[in-house]
């Protein structure tokens, strides 16, 4: 087992020509002995990319690649002590499922015996034993999947490589594949690489997730930080669902204390008045325009009498059982969401009043979208 | 399926399959009956058997004789013919397919466009003073080279978007698996793509087989010839024996005949591959 060290990871398509793309823009990541790190972020980001340099499938125009002490920017595939998961399976449709497991090691000319313990050992592993007969066609998607990392276990891998394995199943399938992985990473005690776009994958598998954008590494941290302290907007919006609600304002100072004045668009803006950390986040600020985040988690129901109260009108409301999404516009003519706890129903173009909970909110520079 | 059929438009579809199977088989029928007759029977009845008791068996052992020497030249000529075409359709439309180098764009469309030149027909001198100056005439090895030679181009045109179609997956993980090339197309492509090249092989095979012109031009020695033209030994100078033709063009299809017999499940299946692979 080992660890895998990104150095200035660089990765041009075409590079000098026209349609040149630069799809990892020098990245450096970390992934520790034994990890498990996600990468996430939407389509294009090159999480992909990263995963397939380490993989040895995409050629590296930059930086170096470390697994365990060894630079492998040049080693073959075969040889960098990998194994890698493809979304669509990529199993032999003419080969059972005990010759798909053990297709590599025959490429290695393990002995047959070897190949036998170590295949068995995997369906063990992952419960396919009374299926090594049978064809891939003959398999369900989760079924299949579970073929494809059988393939990489029998390899015994010092890292795995799993490229949004779970993307082609079902929902049901997919949380219980996302459970079974994660305790099989557990069992192995093995490094591994998750790409994924979906946040609660990431979230719900990683040591550590990695988000990315653009070919740019956002954040790297583990789940639980990712979402209470996101470093930029990015982080923030791309973390949790529903996504967090950004406002921006200006920092106001008046006789009564510091406030956040919603810009407005079609009616005045709300103001709300900070607290002290807040207040010390807002002067690291370039200027006074700043973005307020909140998650739609943070804000609740309020009466009237509430300081800091604001006003909002129901756009839509879907209840979802234990709680209901708000769609609300605030009189600034601002779009954002909440969710509340379903204890009555709520009627559309309802006025009601909402409170932000001001210890979970964050504040970005409206320039560099960091956090203050 | 629940839809009801029209019993007329069912009757017409079967009708001209009916027609097309018949004309395509009447020719065959014909060269059956007619290997069974004398020259005297022929011309009176060329149409169907007369009384089995007046068959003219003896036509088939004349044809026996007269082919019978040149069969293996011609298995010789067309199977290594289409091994080579095979290994040379594999390789090519595999790197094509696969991999991106400067100029692949030009040189697939030249392999195409040869398919829009004139044929052997047109080509005959040339192409005659070119294997003069190979050393190659009266040998059997013009006729497998240019079997090996002429018949890629279509089979590349059909592997290069078969094998583009196979998920790149497949590929990429028999790479990190440890399979270089040839475990890939040993292991995938071949696989996958097995009816297509059956289809490939036979049609290469066929028209070897078939092939008369080139033998006719380049071999000379009597013990070189392909059934083809050793069947022209049958065509006496004064008088034709029409049976004893016919008997020769059955013997010569038979070897055809039993590859098409033992391939039909690819041919089937190929075809239809090619047509609506989804």
């Amino acid at each position: 087992m080992s660890s895998v060290t990104i150095n200035k990871l660089d990765k041009t398509y075409s590079p000098g020509k026209r349609d040149a793309f630069r799809a990892v823009k020098g990245i450096d990541l970390e992934i520790k002995d034994k990890e498990f790190m996600v990468l996430v972020g939407p389509s294009g980001c090159g999480k992909s990319t990263t995963l397939r340099m380490i993989a040895g499938l995409e050629e590296i125009t930059g930086g170096t690649l470390k697994i365990g002490d060894r630079i492998v920017n040049d080693v073959a595939p075969k040889s960098r002590g990998i194994a890698m998961v493809f979304q669509n399976y990529a199993l032999y449709p003419h080969m059972t499922v005990f010759d798909n497991m053990a297709f590599g090691l025959k490429l290695q000319r393990m002995p047959r015996e070897e190949i036998k313990r170590r295949v068995d050992n995997a369906a063990d592993i992952l419960g396919l034993e009374t299926m090594l007969d049978r064809k891939p066609k003959a398999l369900s998607g989760g079924q299949r999947q579970r073929v494809a990392v059988g393939r990489a276990i029998v390899r015994q891998p010092e890292v795995f490589l799993f490229d949004e394995p779970l993307s082609n199943l079902d929902a049901k399938m997919r949380v219980q594949m996302r459970t079974e992985i994660s305790k099989l990473h557990g069992r192995l005690d093995a490094t591994m690489i998750y790409v994924t776009h979906d946040q609660v994958e990431a979230m719900t598998m990683g040591d550590r997730i990695c988000v990315m954008k653009d070919g740019n590494i956002m954040q790297v941290d583990g789940p639980l930080n990712l979402y209470n302290k996101p470093q930029n907007m990015f982080v923030a919006g791309f973390i949790g669902s529903p996504p967090m609600n950004f406002f921006k304002g200006t920092i106001v100072k008046d006789g009564t204390g510091t406030s956040f004045l919603e810009e407005s668009a079609s009616g005045p803006g709300f103001s709300l008045k900070l607290d002290d950390r807040l207040i010390a986040a807002s002067e690291k600020g370039s200027s006074q325009s700043v973005y307020l985040g909140v998650r739609p988690e943070d804000i609740e129901g309020a009466s009237i009498s509430d300081s800091a109260e604001i006003e909002a009108v129901i756009d839509v409301a879907e209840p979802m059982g234990a709680e209901t999404f708000l769609y609300l516009k605030t009189p600034g003519g601002h779009d954002f969401i909440a969710k509340v706890q379903a204890t009555h129903s709520f009627k559309l173009g309802e006025r009601i009043h909402v409170r932000f909970d001001l210890a979970r909110c964050h504040l970005f520079d409206s320039k560099t979208e960091n956090v203050l | 399926m629940a839809e009801k059929t029209n019993k007329f438009a069912e009757g017409v579809k079967i009708g001209y399959i009916g027609f097309i199977l018949f004309f395509a088989f009447i020719p065959l029928f014909i060269m059956v009956v007619v290997s069974f007759k004398s020259n005297d029977q022929f011309l009176q009845n060329p149409w169907f058997f007369d009384n089995p008791s007046t068959w003219k068996w003896e036509n088939w052992g004349v044809a026996w004789d007269t082919v019978s020497g040149y069969i293996a030249n011609s298995i010789f000529v067309s199977f290594t013919g289409t091994v080579v075409t095979l290994v040379i359709v594999l390789m090519c439309s595999y790197a094509i397919a696969r991999f991106d180098f400067p100029g692949k764009n030009v040189i697939f469309y030249l392999v195409m466009a040869t398919m829009f030149l004139p044929g052997t027909v047109a080509a005959l001198v040339t192409l005659f003073d070119l294997l003069m100056n190979m050393g190659l005439v009266n040998s059997l090895w013009a006729l497998v080279l240019m079997a090996s030679v002429g018949g890629q181009v279509a089979g590349v045109f059909i592997l290069r978007n078969f094998i583009e179609d196979i998920p790149k997956e497949l590929f990429e993980s028999t790479q990190i698996d440890g399979g270089g090339h040839y475990a890939q197309i040993r292991h995938i492509v071949l696989p996958l793509s097995g009816s297509i090249i059956a289809v490939t092989c036979i049609m290469d095979f066929l028209s070897s087989w078939n092939n008369v012109i080139l033998p006719l031009l380049l071999l000379r020695d009597d013990e070189l010839l392909t059934i083809p033209v050793g069947l022209f030994r049958l065509d006496g100078e004064y008088v034709k024996q029409y049976g004893e033709l016919m008997a020769g063009y059955a013997i010569s299809s038979i070897p055809l005949l039993i590859i098409f017999l033992f391939s039909m499940r690819f041919f089937v299946k190929g075809l239809a591959a090619g047509a609506v692979k989804g």
